[in-house]
């Protein structure tokens, strides 16, 4: 009797039970909704494939030319005539009496090499002979890059995209005889990544100089670049890079197959490449790498990794990614190993405080006073009197300017940018500080803070991090240090559910590869990394021979 | 239809997460307390004007205590230029009564932030008090809350506990002048090791005798003077050992690693002997039920001052010559002690029990209830090796 | 393959599950649970015989569990002891673990409630604490055994740190006198120096996902090995610096030995602080085990698939947290899992062993 008593005794009471189904509730819920987004925006893995080809193939609706020269001169301009920055010059070719049409879009061929040698040519020495067998056309003529088109369309495309074009009467097909060569600038340090040792060298806009820059970092007969053609309306070109005795032929396959499968009608920048690759929408961390520079790719390809390079964007993405890559830099590997190996800590450690900096600052002001050293706690105590705010407002007023301050200094233009930061970063934090919005040491926590977000060398991973960090300020404001700690695991079990392109996303701290942890926080003596990396399963394991 | 559930459902989730941030209180608001001084009950000055107003509460004044607040609210912007002020960096508050629980929180209705103990730093506990109420219902309170740390120090004080929260130094905070003097242990040994509430605790459990540095105040300024000696089986304070006592104390128990020893010479001028290195070993001797110990203590210093207008040569005769006199000197502050503890108080605070727990557990068992007067009835036996190694910077030849 | 889809852990993962999964409120409260029961300052050697002890219990799980290849103890115990029987022992392991689950998280909740978060409801830290939890669990084996492998070596290096700092209060003279009453209380403290070892039941799951099952002795081994020798230090330190009769009366006597000193000038000044969090963190782990073996039963019992089976665990394990009404309670739960524990090794391994050697050797049955 007094055993069932007790039992009852303990059976807890309705509230608990309520409480029970909403402990129940949310998980259900929460994984609802991520459901419902996730199929909103689908994956880049499990896109149709069949649709894409389609309309591909809808929008290549094939009209041959015809052989007839006057026919084909007026369904060329018929479509494209209109644009009122195509040349059309048209000139009899003497030797062959026949006539010609050169074709080019403004800006983009070199006038002065087009009118002397090409014109000169074709006016005047271009026998019948050349032009005789369309065959031999294509070995005779003098210029190095030369293609037949037999398709007006395609040939229209090519001509407006910039290239020199070519009807020659009597020719069934269009002839481009020059690349385009629209204004470029001049090939510049990589803004983004600025660095102090190592190659100057950035990626440019044009795909052409940028694989150029991949092919001249050495000698190999095994780096091989495979082009696509994206954009259902406007269309570019991709170039897969990869070291073809390295790399992983299965994530190969999955590369291709994404790629593959990219849908959209025009992609102005690998952004959204990345973006339609990616395996996880909803996750605030990247999963794929951008960077402008050269030597970044091709030590991300000698480790067994893939690089998508797109026409038009100085920024080549590299696939898989792993967290510690985003810390790392080419420069750890330049210098040598014990400052390379310190200065990896210390960003490591940077992007630590970088995140949870202002969350710890939270919950020990305003939950645990007792873990702060007492010295600290009084001279805190000293400095916030006044501050009318509690701590989570104090930090979000700070921590919010801050932000605004940093997306401005990108706007602004060059010359004023230093100033914004001294008025912004120095004036308004001591008048804040003197006018008693803020205290001094907070002053000091955000701009340290700051500081560490800065220190992160992919620009992208920094972002990420100072968004998160908000999210952690949110969870110290609720419980403290117990919610610090629940975000942190939290984004322990989110990074480690995360995988890119097969990769789990915090190798090779977890899933742990021993070997990999040469080269993770710390980083060996080259003479020790004889391998590649484990995780990424290459072909080739062995660095040397 | 089912996804205005969901919202609903959401919105009904939004007030827990509003109403969260239960336990977040601003550091500022808060009034830590560094110091707590325990006196004979009596009411506070304040508190007896209060009480002729009406303003009580059902107690009997067993205790009073008396919390140093700090830092003092500064009222409006930090004027920097304005240092001429001398106000105390602290505020000490008392009040008395029966449950050092109920006093704090009858200081919640006279403050206007909560106090809270994460940063106690010391307790001081008048020896009075002690003599009246035992220690341990005098910890009781601050080993079991939960802010308090168990790494507090505790003193006790000859005159009034709360006087020695008070200082005569502007900017300066007692209670950290208090924390702070054990770093003088380095120099001599009459600064004996802190006790904190951690090992208090270890020690009143095991009803051995123990002792408690004490704590003098006078004109604003504190001097460690001694030691307190509390009673194991009754928790009562019963006596002090004076400075030379509590030093020599330390010595035997090999915690002692500095001070210095003056004695007077041949010419009877004074002479000081700075130790370098003391070390002690007890050794505890069962013959026949009868418990005797040896205490060897050997001790390596330096002739660090005379005042003798003779000089004396730097030679291993004089060497042997001081630390004859040493010796002596040693023995009778030893003597001192021993008289101290096994006749007047009738204590073993020396650690003597617990080397014969160590080396003869079974017969530690038997004697472990009245080991004190056990005790007080052993032979203690002393043996000294005194070496002098130099004579300072100085070298004098015959 | 490049992508991995199947749900195995390597070698090394298996140890540190089973690490993370023995590793929990213990740390906070053995000494004191143990010094109780034998009142004397050798628990130390108590540890170190029930660590034995737990060894040979765990090899004698492991080889059970490398019969059957691939199978966890929910499925193979159908084909060893019968259909009704099995899921009868099955099912109250899984309440087993349920209770343990809840146990952790109660206690988790005190220690926060009464040093960290005081004046916040009881509800509010156990229940994000779950859900976090849940999160981690519905993503399976593979990814709990890589949080565990993330935190494990942060567990280690602070609380080694932590025993590192607390030297200045160790004194070896609080040890001695070694079996100075004798080995009886060595023998009495044995049985709640085997109940720190509660959790380790998981071995019979574990083994069917490792990818090379025959390292099973290896990895369980180490893994149970890392643990006792925490346990170890942690004895030896907080009765070193506390002493055996202080200990006694202490709740959480390993906070009280890291709260006893101060690094001043230091910046953590308090190492409360980073132990408090790797503990919370360390609870996390040893939560998520116990929640991820439950559901795992259940759903392998009844043939449920897993997701369902974690989100109906979810309430269970709330109430389970909070059935215990005050401290007391929630001490004498922890007393009662860790007889049950010992019930449940006898009817499980041993008696699921015992019947396979008689069916195999002396039926020559093909089990």
């Amino acid at each position: 009797m007094s055993f069932l008593s007790s039992i009852a005794h303990h059976i807890p009471d309705w509230i608990v039970f309520c409480q029970a189904l909403i402990a129940l509730l949310v998980p259900i819920l929460a994984t609802r909704i991520y459901k419902t987004l996730h199929s909103f925006v689908g994956t880049g893995k499990n896109l149709d494939t069949n649709k894409v080809s389609q309309t591909l193939e809808s929008t290549r609706a094939a009209t041959p030319f015809s052989g007839d020269y006057q026919t084909d001169l007026q369904a060329i301009l018929s479509k494209i005539g209109s644009n009122s920055d195509l040349h059309t010059r048209e000139f009899p070719l003497t030797k062959l009496n026949a006539r010609g049409t050169l074709f080019c879009v403004d800006g983009m061929q070199n006038e002065r090499i087009l009118n002397m040698k090409m014109m000169e040519f074709l006016m005047f020495k271009a026998t019948g002979d050349v032009l005789a067998e369309p065959s031999k056309a294509e070995d005779l003529l003098p210029f190095s890059s030369l293609s037949t088109i037999s398709d007006i369309d395609n040939f229209n495309r090519s001509v407006l995209f910039g290239h020199a074009g070519l009807l020659i009467e009597g020719m069934p097909h269009g002839l481009l005889i020059e690349f385009p060569n629209g204004a470029n600038r001049s090939i510049d340090e990589p803004v983004s990544e600025a660095l102090i040792r190592g190659p100057r060298l950035g990626f440019s806009e044009v795909l052409s100089e940028n694989t150029s820059m991949l092919r001249r970092q050495g000698f190999s007969d095994q780096l091989e670049m495979k082009s696509y053609l994206v954009g259902t309306r406007l269309q570019k070109d991709l170039v897969i890079a990869y070291m073809k005795d390295i790399v992983n032929p299965d994530l190969l396959q999955e590369v291709q197959t994404r790629v593959n499968n990219l849908n959209s009608d025009f992609l102005a920048d690998s952004g959204y490449i990345e973006q339609l690759i990616e395996d996880n929408y909803l996750s605030p961390f990247q999963q794929v790498q951008n960077t402008e520079r050269p030597d970044r790719v091709i030590n991300a390809l000698l480790e067994g990794r893939i690089a998508i390079l797109l026409d038009g964007t100085p920024f080549a993405l590299i696939v898989p990614v792993t967290f510690s890559m985003l810390l790392q830099t080419p420069e750890d590997y330049y210098e040598r190993w014990i400052p390379g190996s310190l200065l990896r800590m210390l960003r490591f450690g940077a992007a630590f405080v970088a995140l949870m900096g202002p969350a710890l600052y939270i919950s020990l002001i305003a939950f645990h006073p007792g873990l702060i050293p007492t010295e600290l706690a009084i001279s805190i105590i000293e400095t916030r009197q006044g501050v009318p705010f509690p701590a989570l407002i104090e930090v979000l007023i700070l921590e919010v300017s801050i932000e605004i301050l940093r997306e401005a200094g990108i706007r602004l233009p060059k010359p004023i940018g230093p100033a914004m930061g001294i008025v912004g970063g120095l004036i308004i934090g001591d008048a804040a500080v003197q006018a008693g919005i803020v205290s001094p040491f907070l002053v000091i926590v955000v701009a340290v803070t700051a500081i560490s977000s800065f220190s992160i060398p992919t620009y992208s991973a920094g972002v990420t991090l100072r968004l998160l960090r908000f999210v952690s300020m949110m969870f110290a404001a609720f419980l403290g240090m117990f919610g610090t700690i629940l975000f942190f695991l939290l984004l322990c079990s989110h990074l480690t559910k995360l995988k890119s392109f097969g990769v789990p996303y915090l190798t090779p701290a977890s899933p742990f590869r021993a070997t990999d942890w040469k080269d993770l926080f710390f980083r060996a003596p080259l003479s020790l990394m004889k391998r590649r990396p484990a995780m990424l399963k290459t072909k080739d394991s062995k660095r040397k021979s | 239809m089912y996804r205005s559930y969901k919202m609903i459902f959401l919105y009904l989730l939004l007030p827990f997460v509003l109403t969260g941030c239960w336990s977040s209180k601003e550091i500022e608001d808060l009034a830590m307390y560094t110091g707590m001084a325990l006196d004979i009950g009596q009411p506070a000055p304040i508190e007896e004007e209060f009480e002729a107003k009406g303003a009580e509460y059902s107690k009997h004044n067993k205790v009073m205590t008396t919390i140093q607040i700090v830092p003092m609210k500064t009222v409006g912007t930090k004027d920097k230029n304005n240092t001429g002020s001398t106000k105390k960096p602290y505020l000490n508050v008392s009040g008395s009564g029966d449950s050092i629980l109920e006093i704090f929180r009858q200081f919640s209705i006279r403050l206007d932030r909560p106090i809270i103990g994460h940063h106690l730093k010391v307790i001081v506990i008048s020896s009075k008090l002690l003599r009246k109420q035992t220690i341990e219902q005098m910890s009781d309170f601050v080993l079991r809350d939960n802010d308090i740390r168990p790494s507090t120090k505790v003193y006790i004080s000859q005159g009034d506990a709360k006087e020695t929260l008070e200082s005569s130094e502007p900017n300066e905070i007692p209670s950290f002048h208090i924390t702070g003097m054990y770093r003088n242990q380095m120099r001599t040994s009459k600064v004996l090791d802190f006790v904190t509430l951690s090992k208090l605790d270890a020690l009143m459990k095991t009803k051995r005798s123990f002792v408690l540095q004490n704590l003098v105040s006078g004109g604003g300024q504190i001097e460690f003077s001694g030691a307190g000696i509390i009673k194991g089986s009754s928790g009562h304070w019963i006596g002090n050992l004076n400075q030379e006592d509590a030093e020599c104390l330390a010595w035997i128990t090999n915690k002692g690693k500095a001070g210095a020893i003056k004695a007077y010479d041949w010419d009877n001028q004074p002479l000081t002997y700075e130790i370098k290195s003391i070390k002690s070993k007890i050794s505890p001797h069962v013959d026949e039920g009868k418990i005797s110990f040896k205490v060897h203590l050997a001790v390596e210093g330096r002739l660090i001052e005379t005042w003798n207008k003779n000089n004396i040569p730097s030679t291993n005769y004089y060497a042997e010559k001081t630390s004859k006199i040493i010796e002596e000197k040693f023995a009778k502050m030893v003597q001192a002690l021993m008289n101290k503890l096994q006749s007047k108080y009738k204590v073993d605070v020396a650690g003597f029990g617990n080397r014969l727990a160590i080396v003869y557990p079974s017969v530690w068992k038997q004697v472990e209830d009245d080991w004190d007067d056990t005790f007080s009835r052993s032979e203690v036996n002393f043996t000294y090796d005194i070496s002098v190694t130099d004579f300072g910077s100085i070298t004098e030849t015959e | 393959m490049f992508n991995r889809t199947d749900d195995k852990i390597t070698t090394s993962q298996a140890g540190v599950f089973l690490t993370n999964t023995v590793l929990g409120a213990g740390i906070l409260t053995m000494p004191r649970s143990i010094t109780q029961d034998m009142k004397t300052p050798d628990s130390w050697l108590t540890i170190l015989l029930g660590g034995i002890i737990v060894m040979l219990a765990i090899l004698l799980m492991v080889k059970l569990s490398q019969q059957f290849p691939g199978q966890t103890v929910f499925q193979y115990a159908g084909r060893i002891a019968g259909k009704f029987p099995s899921k009868v022992l099955c099912l109250l392991l899984v309440v087993y673990f349920i209770l343990i689950a809840g146990f952790e998280i109660r206690s988790l909740a005190e220690v926060t409630l009464f040093f960290l978060l005081e004046g916040t409801p009881i509800w509010a830290v156990i229940l994000p604490f779950i859900w976090v939890g849940t999160y981690l669990v519905l993503g399976g084996i593979n990814s709990i055994a890589r949080v565990f492998q993330i935190i494990f070596p942060i567990t280690i290096l602070v609380l080694l740190a932590s025993y590192g700092f607390s030297l200045r209060l160790f004194d070896i003279n609080n040890l001695r006198p070694v079996l100075g009453s004798g080995v009886l209380p060595v023998l009495h403290g044995l049985k709640s120096s085997v109940l720190v070892y509660t959790g380790c039941e998981v071995v019979m799951t574990l083994v069917a996902f490792m990818q090379h099952p025959h390292q099973a002795v290896k990895a369980m081994m180490g893994g149970i090995a890392i643990p006792f020798a925490l346990y170890f230090l942690t004895i030896v330190f907080v009765i070193g610096g506390l002493t055996a009769d202080a200990v006694i009366t202490s709740t959480w006597p390993t906070i009280d030995l890291i709260r006893s000193f101060e690094y001043t000038g230091f910046f953590v000044e308090r190492l409360e602080f980073p132990l408090m969090v790797i503990w919370l963190m360390q609870m996390f782990c040893n939560f998520c085990s116990f929640f991820f073996q439950a559901s795992l039963g259940v759903s392998q019992l009844f043939k449920f698939s897993i997701t369902s089976v974690i989100y109906v665990m979810v309430p269970l394990i709330f109430l389970a947290a909070m059935v215990p009404k005050s401290i007391q309670d929630v001490f004498a739960l922890g007393d009662a899992i860790g007889t049950m524990g010992l019930t449940l090794f006898l009817l499980l391994p041993v008696l699921l062993s015992f019947i396979w050697i008689i069916r195999k050797k002396g039926l020559k049955q093909h089990v």
